[in-house]
């Protein structure tokens, strides 16, 4: 599903092919992804245009690297390699989104202990194949952390749904991540 | 050059739920504003608009010249027009002024013919404008990656 919509996605970017490169596509979750998850925000009555939903695309990619440059920095200075989830949340209080912290460490510490429980549940299976090796790694965390998302049963507007298709979005922006390949080698 | 970096597998999930926040936070400001005006449909100067007030989003303030000189040139309609004055009698000083000036406007056409070359020429203007340190090295940042 998560692929379906990617592409969809892509064909509307498609249509401005005349003025972007297939890598400036890369550089823009998801259209119709984006369009979703404004629409809930609002209420049933209000109506989006769409350049408003191009404008939220493109500030939503620039928020991407806002946030990832500066806990990139902080990895940077402390010699480390590997940016954690961590990182992530002290490079978003740092740059004003405070608010944010505490929804995503709930989210968090939910998906750490999925991860356990997706190791245990990864030994009984056979090889994923290699063609989707580092699409799998991808896309089982995501897709291990919908239950949580459900059995939290908290008052966010988040649906656990809405999460899914974002986290498809974020597999397209994969060129934001320095080293996305590596997921694939670091299973916990 | 960099060195090599790696993200944890936390990154993707945890950035997917920070897109998704963001995306709601800064579409439901915008439609605030649209009711504001008495309009129902959430336009582009309403994005730009909450960037412009909103302090935690000021560094899209370098994304938003550009849409904002396609939105009045590009559809420049009566109806477009009567908004963006409407805009200009609501919005700061400051802002009015930046949304009055032409310069905008031929750096869009410059833009629509060539969008790498737009970039160039829009961001010697874009540090003008911002006229603020800690943009000019959020800037910097992003040239970095």
């Amino acid at each position: 599903m998560a692929d379906s919509d990617n592409d969809s996605g892509g064909a509307h970017n498609a249509g401005k092919g005349s003025e972007m490169s297939p890598r400036e596509q890369d550089r823009f979750l998801p259209i119709a992804n984006v369009s979703r998850i404004m629409k809930k925000a609002l209420p049933a009555n209000a109506k989006i245009s769409k350049d408003a939903k191009e404008t939220v695309q493109e500030c939503v990619s620039e928020f991407i690297s806002f946030i990832t440059g500066e806990a990139s920095d902080k990895c940077q200075r402390e010699k480390r390699k590997t940016i954690n989830g961590d990182d992530l949340l002290w490079a978003m209080t740092t740059l004003g989104f405070e608010d944010y912290v505490e929804p995503l460490k709930g989210y968090l510490q939910r998906f750490r202990e999925m991860e356990g429980e997706k190791t245990v549940a990864a030994r009984d299976k056979d090889a994923p194949p290699p063609t989707n090796a580092t699409n799998s790694a991808y896309e089982s965390p995501s897709y291990a952390a919908a239950p949580g998302g459900i059995m939290m049963h908290q008052g966010h507007v988040y649906g656990s749904a809405g999460f899914h298709q974002v986290a498809g979005g974020a597999i397209k922006g994969g060129p934001v991540y320095p080293g996305p390949g590596s997921n694939a080698g670091r299973p916990r | 050059m960099f060195t090599k970096q790696m993200i944890s597998s936390e990154i993707p999930m945890l950035m997917s739920k920070a897109c998704e926040i963001f995306i709601q936070e800064l579409t439901f400001r915008a439609w605030m504003h649209a009711e504001k005006n008495n309009k129902s449909i959430v336009q582009p100067c309403d994005v730009a608009k909450v960037i412009m007030q909103t302090d935690t989003m000021n560094f899209l303030t370098e994304i938003i010249p550009n849409n904002l000189g396609d939105f009045s040139v590009f559809d420049a309609k009566e109806e477009n027009i009567a908004n963006i004055a409407e805009e200009n009698e609501v919005s700061l000083s400051f802002t009015a002024g930046f949304m009055g000036n032409p310069m905008m406007k031929m750096d869009s056409e410059e833009n629509a013919g060539n969008i790498v070359e737009g970039n160039q020429a829009t961001l010697p203007y874009t540090s003008g404008f911002m006229g603020n340190p800690m943009n000019m090295m959020n800037m910097d940042n992003v040239r970095m990656k």
